[in-house]
């Protein structure tokens, strides 16, 4: 992971562990739930949200963004930025908001809301492909270390 | 702007024309509407006032009552306000939104022209549809004529969108009987029910795009118990709210309003309750009764929901037998309106005799003679000491005479 | 209206979603596949709705909610009546002036799924359409009650099987056509429809450009597939979607005032329409050789439908 992967990955991460989707969140009584289960998405003025980038918006508890599905996963897409090209395909296709990508360039996977889907990989147009799945458990070095080599054209 | 309306210091106006005067001067933002006999003028005088510019708002005709009503739920949420009318049938269809208004707390004003339900069809009023909505969470108040109902949708406004509030409301009034007769109706100058109504002041409100809100989240059981708590507590605190609309209303019109009505009732032995324009019926034959030597006193309902449990207790407390009439066919029960005083009457000191008749359904009239009627049953229940008929029983109905259930307290 | 930039997929990146993870669609779900891209195409703010479906119900749970922007749901049939009535309050407020900022650009769109769209909430898109809101509805067809457990809607195709158009001995699935929502909606006299698949992303976020910045009822039908009801595999939701759009189970095209009919991608290799069952659990059975006229029978509608498309192209009416 690069520095910058790593930076990000801590500024998106500042606000989650608060709550589990599926530990739930700590349960109030009558007196303290939102009135009509009204949910506010931010806590400060969110006016501006469209031009703000996740780990820039003040997301109020209640926003999805804070909570986790990490746990559905029983694989997970690793990234090597090295054999990326930046295409975006992961980006556009990802149905779980968890490409890290800014300033048109790759930088990683939220894994607190990957889901393990594989559909990044699978779109992945590079060769090797620059995501690749292994099992949750695997160290993001020793997968890095067993990234495949270009696959050469079959000779018929 | 809007071209002014002029209206008379005195006009004859008829409950639904009454109700859409109230909707023109409150400055409704938005009505959804379908139309349905007998509420229809109220809407269509609505549409007429945005068509000649008296009124800045819009009017939506949409093509069904479960959609006029989710329309009242987008143009309420997106923090405007919002008003319809709608009678039988459309209340009926209109009733799965109905529980999301109220779930969402949002405070929307629903005029009801109070009609029967079918089968068989019938467009005259009875109260089958204002009882379909009483577990809505909807807070429910009860015009007995024209004035009132004019009154009465102006002060729900102000309730319904008060921020210790926040509940929809329905102003119930009878299909016909109040809707369609012409009565002399005392208005508000423009400027006064303006000010009396006061501007909207949004709660999380979808188009302020600073604080973007989702509405309408799933709720399971770890979640959904507290919501509906909360909205029944709110429903019951509405109470005083209620009452200080009410006072700010009387010290502006001289016209007073309480939860619970009583007419002759300081010295009652017997005593009818009821709900909607019989009451105005049963306090002639009340004054009739007197005549007659019995101590005759009528309770009426001003306020449906939050259920006044204590007022009723306390108002019925000297009394010896009570009747309690219900306009809405019971299904194999007692009358809904029956339990509700019966319990309230069950922890009182006093337990008198409570027996419920069933009239007028389908807009079947309950004459002076038939109340008078059941003031006597009433007056012998109190000499005998226990209930001396069937505890139900229909009144005015063509047949063998039809009751059910006897008292165990002779 | 501010569109964003969809000249590649580099610049479309430089988005920041307004639809957030840690929903519970499930994995490879095409659903919030459309919703980030609808979300992304704009950076106006936007009030949404949604029916009652998978959507809905994955996106909305207590205390989580995904939505960055204004979002209402109400019932399963009426997120086409609650976002085209807050349109209008939108309007009165703006005239009177009573919103917190009246000059902030803002879009309406409503999403259902084919069950809502199609069958039950079939009037309250009627209306909204009929009355002529300014606002897009955005179906997203997976061609089944999936929330429920998969049950038939009349957006299900003809010999799919379903859990209440149930394929076996004496069934082949699904016995009826799908019901061509996309001419009736063209038939309100909307000023745009279209059908569009996500795979071709840029011509998808063409399209939702081109509804946001309509005035006027846009419908757009997407198709979505559903791995866990069509029964194939999460990572090929974007491939099973080639197999659509490249067999033309699923054409795109779009249509301008009620006639003007474009087809908007024509596949260089039409595949054949097996290639595209035979990639999903729920058009099995009709592999077997008692069921493979239904293929046929598939085909040849398909074949007369691209022909009827391009004829309606042609001929402008």
């Amino acid at each position: 992971m690069s520095v910058e992967q790593q930076d990000l990955k801590l500024k998106a991460s500042e606000n989650r562990g608060k709550s589990q989707l599926e530990a739930g969140f700590d349960l109030l009584g009558w007196d303290e739930v939102t009135q009509g289960s009204v949910l506010p998405s931010f806590d400060g003025d969110a006016s501006n949200v469209a031009h703000q980038k996740a780990e820039e918006r003040e997301y109020s508890d209640y926003n999805s963004y804070t909570a986790t599905v990490a746990s559905w996963r029983v694989q997970k897409p690793v990234f090597n930025i090295d054999v990326c090209i930046d295409c975006q395909n992961c980006w556009v296709w990802c149905p779980d908001s968890s490409i890290l990508s800014r300033d048109k360039q790759m930088l990683g996977i939220d894994y607190d809301h990957c889901k393990g889907c594989e559909v990044c990989v699978e779109v992945c147009p590079t060769n090797p492909k620059s995501l690749l799945m292994f099992n949750e458990y695997t160290d993001l070095g020793d997968a890095l270390a067993s990234w495949p080599e270009k696959k050469k054209k079959e000779k018929k | 702007m809007a071209v002014e309306f002029e209206v008379n210091e005195r006009e004859v106006w008829d409950g639904n024309y009454a109700a859409s005067q109230a909707l023109r001067q409150a400055d409704v933002d938005v009505v959804v509407a379908y139309p349905i006999t007998p509420s229809t003028p109220i809407v269509e005088n609505y549409g007429s006032y945005v068509g000649n510019g008296y009124i800045d708002g819009e009017f939506i005709m949409v093509e069904s009552e479960h959609a006029a009503m989710s329309g009242c739920i987008g143009a309420s949420a997106a923090g405007g306000r919002v008003s319809t009318a709608t009678s039988s049938q459309g209340f009926a269809l209109m009733v799965e939104v109905l529980y999301q208004a109220s779930g969402m707390r949002l405070p929307i004003v629903l005029n009801v022209v109070n009609r029967a339900l079918a089968a068989p069809l019938n467009v005259r009023g009875d109260h089958a549809d204002m009882y379909l909505g009483r577990d809505s969470g909807w807070l429910q108040a009860s015009a007995f004529n024209a004035q009132e109902a004019y009154d009465l949708a102006l002060c729900a406004f102000r309730i319904a969108e008060n921020h210790s509030v926040r509940l929809p409301m329905m102003v119930h009034q009878d299909g016909f009987i109040t809707s369609h007769t012409a009565q002399n109706v005392y208005p508000l100058s423009n400027e006064a029910a303006k000010k009396f109504v006061g501007v909207i002041d949004p709660v999380d409100d979808m188009l302020d795009f600073s604080r973007p809100v989702t509405y309408g989240a799933q709720t399971e059981e770890d979640w959904h118990f507290e919501h509906k708590a909360k909205q029944h507590k709110a429903i019951m605190d509405s109470v005083g709210v209620i009452e200080d609309v009410f006072a700010e209303f009387k010290e502006l019109t001289g016209r007073e309003y309480k939860r619970i009505e009583t007419y002759d009732m300081e010295d009652a032995d017997v005593c009818v309750i009821g709900l909607g324009s019989t009451v105005e019926s049963a306090r002639v034959a009340a004054k009739e009764m007197r005549k007659e030597g019995v101590k005759a006193g009528v309770v009426a309902i001003r306020v449906f929901r939050p259920f006044p449990y204590e007022e009723v207790r306390e108002a019925l407390k000297g009394c010896k037998s009570i009747a309690v009439t219900d306009r809405s066919s019971p299904g194999g029960a007692m009358g809904a309106f029956y339990n509700e005083v019966a319990a309230a009457m069950m922890t009182s000191k006093s337990r008198p005799l409570v027996t419920n008749y069933i009239y007028g359904l389908g807009g079947r009239d309950l004459s002076i003679e038939n109340i008078k009627t059941i003031f006597k049953e009433q007056q012998a229940n109190a000499d005998a000491g226990y209930i001396t008929t069937d505890i139900q029983q229909f009144t005015n109905l063509r047949g063998p005479k039809l009751g059910f259930f006897k008292t165990e307290r002779n | 209206m501010a569109i964003t930039s969809i000249k590649n997929l580099k610049e479309f990146s430089t988005n920041n979603d307004r639809f957030e993870g840690a929903h519970t669609l499930c994995p490879g779900c095409a659903h919030s596949m459309i919703v980030r891209e609808l979300m992304n195409c704009t950076d106006d703010n936007l009030v949404i709705s949604a029916n009652t479906g998978c959507l809905e119900v994955s996106t909305a749970v207590y205390p989580f909610t995904s939505w960055d922007t204004s979002w209402i749901h109400i019932g399963f049939e009426n997120a086409a009546t609650s976002v085209t009535a807050a349109e209008v309050m939108h309007k009165v407020r703006k005239k009177k002036g009573t919103l917190k900022d009246g000059d902030a650009p803002v879009k309406f769109v409503a999403f259902g799924g084919d069950g809502s769209t199609f069958d039950i909430g079939f009037q309250w898109l009627s209306g909204a359409m009929e009355r002529g809101h300014d606002f897009t509805y955005i179906c997203l067809d997976n061609e089944n009650y999936a929330n429920t457990g998969g049950q038939r809607s009349s957006a299900t195709p003809i010999g799919a099987t379903t859990s209440t158009s149930v394929a076996g001995t004496h069934s082949y699935g699904k016995k009826e056509k799908k019901k061509d929502i996309v001419s009736i909606m063209a038939a309100h006299g909307s000023p745009y429809v279209a059908q569009l698949a996500p795979n071709k992303w840029k011509m998808m976020a063409k399209g939702f450009q081109k509804a946001l910045e309509t005035e006027g009822p846009c419908f757009i039908n997407t198709v979505s597939p559903c791995c866990t009801e069509w029964k194939f595999d999460p990572k090929d939701t974007i491939n099973i979607t080639d197999l659509a759009v490249d067999s033309l189970m699923f054409p795109m095209y779009e249509i301008i005032d009620g006639h003007e009919l474009n087809i908007l991608y024509r596949p260089k290799n039409i595949l054949k329409v097996e290639d595209y069952l035979g990639a999903q659990g729920r058009y099995k059975h009709l592999f077997k050789p008692e069921y493979k006229h239904i293929i046929e029978k598939i085909q040849s509608d398909i074949d007369e439908d691209w022909a009827r498309l391009q004829r309606r192209e042609e001929a402008r009416v």
